[in-house]
């Protein structure tokens, strides 16, 4: 009870994280702090997508958190080329 | 380099002879390879290899340790009702020259809560980093050449 | 008993990308929110996969999420500074609290380049900086 309980906990934090970060997302100023934000909820999916492995007890879940590490990588390096050459 | 391999080798035929290649089964074979080549080669002094291992296990302990007190400041910083707040950018002159070590000690400063390379310049000699709280700025590049700029220079030296 | 272990480390992990997420909306300028995010939010996450790593305990699975931890660990930096450079030519201004600015006129902006020298003020062309959202600027 309590360990579920403590599981729920962690998905309300990860689900307050991922509003407070889509707040920033659509609040800007600028393209650059959008663009931080996109990378920030990407690593809270993540990190969803980890607990849920370990809820679920599939290990399987835990490519998808590979894919989405690399891409989100190649996504931000690639705005940032956008935003610095655009200039 | 190259005692790694040997020692990476000598695990793995500990593996084999023992018919079990379970990770911990692995590791362990690694330690005992690690103090037989320890054995052999200590008469050698100028192999740095056993040396460099316990400088890179401190090191590692320390940058935890490093990184634990500044996420605790950091999250005092962020959760306090009015932050205390002294930004700044700051040059430090490098005396690291080759680009894995500089690459490394960029990541390493960045990796560290609230601190944050911003860029080298073209003739690597200055590295911006951004910081949260900036008191003194002598003090800060101090600081970071002390802690991480002398590691890394023992380590790879 | 394994079990509360991995909550513990998950429930870290969790807070720290809380922490991450109220930092970036609360910090005054892109440099501070990056700082607030881009290690609380590569720790937080690694610390997650690390429970992951205790729940499972397969080899399999344990060198897959290390595979993500070690990448994760290499990348965050990088993106950090890239994100960093781009927004310094962008012109994203600095919080008016900052109390030093080192990098000011070292930054070529025609070349793109970054001299350890500094330049004075008239040779360096001042980066223009745009007020407001850049969506409704540029259509």
């Amino acid at each position: 009870m309590i360990i579920d309980l403590g599981w729920n906990i962690i998905f309300g934090l990860l689900g307050l994280a991922f509003i407070l970060t889509v707040f920033r997302l659509i609040h800007g100023p600028r393209l650059p702090d959008r663009v931080v934000s996109l990378d920030l909820i990407t690593a809270e999916i993540i990190a969803v997508i980890s607990v849920a492995a370990i809820r679920a007890n599939q290990p399987a879940f835990l490519d998808v958190a590979i894919i989405l590490a690399l891409i989100s990588f190649l996504g931000t390096v690639a705005f940032a080329y956008y935003i610095e050459q655009r200039v | 380099m190259n005692i790694f391999l040997l020692n990476v080798l000598l695990a793995i035929v500990w593996g084999a002879l023992t018919g079990n290649f379970a990770p911990e089964n692995l590791i362990g074979g690694f330690v005992i390879g690690y103090l037989i080549l320890w054995l052999v080669f200590s008469s050698f002094p100028r192999i740095k290899y056993f040396h460099r291992f316990l400088l890179a296990i401190e090191f590692i302990l320390f940058f935890l340790w490093e990184i634990f007190l500044a996420n605790l400041r950091v999250a005092a910083t962020v959760l306090s009702p009015r932050p205390h707040l002294r930004p700044g950018v700051v040059g430090i002159p490098l005396s690291l020259k080759r680009r894995a070590e500089i690459a490394l000690l960029m990541n390493l400063i960045t990796l560290t809560p609230g601190t944050l390379s911003l860029d080298v310049s073209n003739d690597r000699k200055i590295l911006f980093v951004h910081t949260l709280w900036l008191e003194s700025t002598d003090e800060f590049i101090q600081k970071i050449k002390d802690n991480f700029e002398r590691r890394i220079q023992e380590l790879f030296e | 008993m394994i079990s509360i272990v991995v909550l513990i480390l998950a429930f870290l992990g969790a807070f720290l990308v809380f922490l991450a997420s109220v930092g970036i909306l609360r910090m005054p300028d892109l440099f501070l929110r990056m700082s607030a995010t881009a290690k609380a939010g590569t720790l937080g996450v690694g610390l997650m996969l690390f429970a992951a790593i205790l729940h499972f305990q397969d080899f399999v699975i344990t060198s897959r999420a290390l595979a993500i931890i070690v990448f994760l660990f290499l990348t965050a930096p990088v993106a950090a500074h890239m994100i960093a450079r781009a927004a310094y030519f962008d012109g994203t201004p600095l919080w008016a609290g900052t109390v030093r600015d080192d990098l000011k006129y070292h930054y070529q902006i025609a070349t793109h380049t970054l001299d350890s020298q500094a330049h004075p003020a008239e040779e360096t062309p001042a980066i223009t900086v745009v007020e407001g959202d850049d969506f409704t600027e540029e259509g």
